[in-house]
């Protein structure tokens, strides 16, 4: 009996631990922000630049108010994820679940599975074709699947042990710098967001998550957010890692828990 | 006889610690050897950068150039490009140590 109170008492305080670490650290996060641009609103964040410049903003109402670039690729990937049969996957039935619930730590795998990952899974089983994780098909089915979610609230859960070791390194790898440039993600979307970097102005990396995957006027096209990963380390001229690899998965699980509490949009244009 | 002596004693002692050397030893004379040692250690540290997911852009394409020109004959510009892309490797290394302990500045 003892035993057993010590063991619930343990992984209560762990997971305890766990939840408080993510708190704390997006506390801190979110008042870093308050101090370097004391006049965005948190739910602000979810326009990202467009929530710093109010240039920018009314350019991007301005596209708004249109037809937005992204709509034919959203609407199309409606048309793929029924289909393909992504409707018969268990992980995808409900999108708007499907979009709120990932990532979340497999317990079973020790591993994050994120919504891309689980699309290209259940595309497999249902096409017994391959996919990509970048753009294209990919892309154009989790940005609708996302849209189902709009208005809805992040809410990643990092509870277990396993779950926080792999928050630790998403943390870890968003703080270091890397490549010949020297510079983490941080550097960037953190410590110097709302400045400019030649003609662009540095997004802050709270409400990163909110929109993706995201339509880029430099891409013509929607990508995914493990795309743009890819080219915020080629900038800084670090090796690219691939899409969907550990490292990126549990980026992305960090990344998002930072944006825990802000709403999904479907407002996904970005420059 | 003792000058014949000292002669032969110091040719025989130049000889015997020219052999001594490691045939990889580093002459830096644009020879062929001291383009395999430069390449080797660039190789070494790239592979390591890979493994940890820490590599730098453009060390593999100097790898691959360097080995390119030195086919080509131009041994000079091989060896410096490969000695540029492992000092890459030795930066990209130092900045792995730096990033086990990285916190955030909040």
């Amino acid at each position: 009996m003892k035993k057993l109170i010590t063991t619930v008492a343990s992984l209560g305080l762990l997971v305890g631990v766990a939840s408080a670490d993510v708190a704390s650290d997006q506390k801190d996060f979110i008042n870093h922000y308050k101090s370097i641009l004391p006049n965005v609103e948190f739910a602000d964040y979810t326009n990202g630049v467009y929530a710093v410049d109010q240039g920018s903003r009314d350019q991007f109402e301005e596209i708004l108010d249109g037809i937005p670039p992204y709509e034919g690729a959203v609407e199309k990937g409606a048309k793929e994820y029924l289909k393909f049969g992504l409707n018969k996957c268990t992980s995808l039935k409900d999108p708007a679940e499907a979009r709120v619930k990932h990532p979340y730590f497999d317990e079973a795998t020790q591993q994050v599975v994120t919504l891309e990952s689980a699309i290209k899974k259940c595309y497999q089983q249902q096409t017994g074709k391959k996919l990509g994780y970048k753009k294209g098909r990919i892309a154009r089915i989790s940005a609708w699947i996302s849209d189902q979610a709009a208005g809805q609230k992040i809410n990643v859960k990092v509870e277990s042990a396993g779950a926080k070791a792999a928050y630790e390194k998403g943390k870890t790898f968003f703080y270091a710098k890397r490549g010949q440039l020297n510079m983490s993600c941080a550097d960037c979307h953190v410590y110097n967001a709302g400045k400019k970097v030649r003609a662009d102005i540095l997004s802050p990396a709270l409400g990163h998550t909110t929109h993706v995957p995201m339509y880029r006027a430099k891409w013509a096209s929607i990508g995914t957010l493990h795309r743009r990963y890819g080219g915020c380390m080629k900038n800084m001229r670090s090796k690219p890692l691939k899409a969907q690899t550990e490292a990126l998965r549990n980026l992305e699980f960090f990344h998002q828990a930072m944006s825990n509490g802000l709403e999904i949009t479907a407002d996904r244009y970005r420059k | 006889m003792k000058k014949v002596l000292l002669t032969t004693l110091t040719l025989f002692a130049l000889t015997a610690q020219a052999n001594s050397l490691d045939s990889s030893h580093n002459w830096n004379d644009g020879s062929s050897n001291a383009f395999k040692f430069a390449i080797k250690a660039a190789e070494t540290g790239y592979k390591a950068n890979l493994a940890v997911d820490m590599a730098w852009r453009d060390t593999g394409k100097m790898i691959k150039k360097a080995k390119k020109l030195h086919k080509a004959g131009k041994n000079a510009a091989a060896i410096a490009l490969a000695n540029k892309a492992h000092r890459q490797t030795v930066n990209a290394t130092a900045q792995t140590a730096l990033a086990r302990t990285v916190r955030p500045r909040l």
